[in-house]
């Protein structure tokens, strides 16, 4: 019982990469439309979607790390 | 169950038959309890009961003194002397896998009951020390069918996990290598401080052979040019972050920065080589890094515009009723970043590490299934592996980045108060 609620919990903490892969998105559709509106400015603005990527990556990994807590840390006895 | 009941050691087998078989050719076996209480006085002394290497030359004894036996005419149709003595070994033997299914399930299970149930169903009751020396084997070696039977007898009697599903955050744990203590601190040389302490040789010795004499070569080497590209690529940020409005202001802070940026470069990658430990997955060590840069860069703040740095948390133009609120809303994301800048590090480390451990563990399991997939199996794991491997070091060496990127973003608020860097790199765009 424990254990299938353990499970079950581990699961409900990944739907948070939802909101990752929504980050995720815009922050690399936004980076696109502005290097087609100026593409001089691309190489800039690359750099600048890659600090993004990394800071929505960042907040995205604590869905699995929650997940790797509840199942592996936490112990049913 | 059935398998095993019918499993014995056929050396040991062979040699007890072959030795009854002198006694009596129609004799059943050496197994059984039909022979308690006659002794052979002189097998008893030669054989010490545990004594492994004996065990061909008492066979060979009791051969004789079941001939002996025979000699005599009595009980010619048993064969006393080899089952008391192997019996003997065979209890013995069995103790021993009473104790040794014990020390696999220390942690796990204490009931002795149950435990003795699980070395009764792995033994069997049986007699031949070879079938029980492998069972001690392999649960010495934690590995081999018995072993896997012990698990799932632990599985059936005792119930939860068998202790073979190792964790994936396995990797993190920490192991003191060189117990010590001062006192009432516990001062140990763990394998977090073997590792810093090889990242920090390995940054000292880079350093070292690209300056040993003298450096500076106008045409770079390979080396040379890889500490230029890590000495370039913190200096630039640091140059458009905190430069101030004008550029005024002098890079004083570059080697603090160029300090950390290049510890969780170093660090970071250095968890993905297999049976390496990751320094900062820890939470102890990236929330040690970033409370000391915060507070640094607080202090740095007063330092720099004394009592004026508080107009930080008030923006300017803002209507006075509302000031004690925007105060508080500034106040707890400024607290914030030191939370949130270890956090991000070592959850980003942590979750990658244990999923590439997790997929791999999947990718090993799907070469080791079946046959049929030989050829086509092998390719979709090493891929999977590969892509996840390379993402991971992505990740590593982007984290090492964003982290330098956000002190950097940090100092300049304290320093600069309110005037934005970006403002400054449009401007010079725009001359």
């Amino acid at each position: 019982m424990l254990e299938g609620a353990k499970s079950m919990g581990a699961g409900a903490a990944t739907i948070a990469s939802a909101g990752a892969a929504i980050g995720i998105g815009n922050v690399l559709s936004s980076s696109i439309h502005s290097v087609a509106r100026n593409p001089s400015l691309a190489k800039q603005l690359f750099g600048y979607a890659i600090l993004g990527f990394a800071l929505t990556e960042a907040i995205a990994s604590f869905a699995p790390m929650m997940a790797f807590l509840i199942s592996f840390v936490f112990q049913v006895l | 169950m059935m398998r095993r009941i019918f499993r014995f050691d056929e050396d040991s087998l062979n040699s007890s038959s072959s030795s009854s078989n002198i006694a009596s050719p129609s004799s059943s076996s050496s197994f059984g309890p039909s022979s308690i209480g006659i002794q052979n006085p002189t097998n008893q002394s030669t054989t010490t009961i545990g004594d492994f290497s004996l065990r061909s030359s008492s066979t060979q004894v009791d051969g004789s003194g079941s001939s002996i036996s025979n000699n005599h005419g009595f009980f010619s149709d048993l064969d006393p002397t080899t089952s008391t003595t192997q019996e003997n070994i065979a209890d013995y033997l069995r103790a021993e896998i009473f104790e040794s299914v014990q020390k696999v399930f220390q942690n796990h299970c204490s009931d002795e009951d149950k435990l003795r149930a699980i070395s009764e169903n792995l033994h069997n009751d049986e007699d031949s020390p070879g079938f029980l020396r492998e069972i001690i084997e392999h649960l010495k070696d934690k590995q081999g069918e018995h072993y896997d039977f012990a698990l799932n007898q632990f599985n059936v009697i005792v119930g939860g996990t068998p202790p073979t599903i190792t964790s994936p955050l396995e990797q993190f744990e920490i192991i003191p290598l060189i117990p010590m203590k001062i006192g009432n601190l516990y001062f140990s040389f763990t394998n977090p401080s073997l590792f810093m302490l090889l990242t920090l040789s390995l940054v000292l010795l880079l350093v070292y052979f690209v300056t040993k004499k003298g450096g500076g070569n106008s045409v770079p080497n390979a080396w040379q040019s890889l500490v230029e590209l890590i000495y370039d690529f913190v200096l630039n940020p640091v140059n458009e972050q905190i430069g101030g409005l004008s550029g005024n202001v002098k890079q004083k802070f570059s080697p603090r920065i160029s300090v950390t940026f290049t510890f969780s470069l170093f660090c970071n990658p250095q968890g993905m080589i297999p049976y390496s430990f990751t320094v900062t997955s820890h939470f102890l060590i990236t929330l040690g890094l970033s409370f000391s840069i915060f507070i640094g860069i607080t202090i740095v703040g007063f330092q720099k515009n004394g009592l004026h740095f508080l107009s930080f948390l008030l923006p300017a133009g803002v209507p006075l009723p509302l000031a004690p609120f925007l105060v508080l809303l500034e106040l707890i994301p400024y607290c914030f970043r030191a939370l949130s800048s270890g956090i991000r590090l070592f959850a980003n480390m942590m979750a990658g590490h244990s999923s590439v451990k997790i997929l791999s563990g999947f990718a090993w399991t799907m070469l080791c299934m079946n046959d049929l997939l030989y050829f086509i199996g092998d390719l979709g794991p090493l891929f999977i592996v590969l892509a996840l491997t390379g993402l991971e070091l992505g990740v590593a060496i982007s984290q090492a980045h964003v982290s330098t990127i956000l002190i950097c973003i940090y100092l300049n608020d304290a320093i600069n108060l309110h005037q934005s860097a970006y403002f400054f790199i449009i401007e010079q765009k725009r001359v």
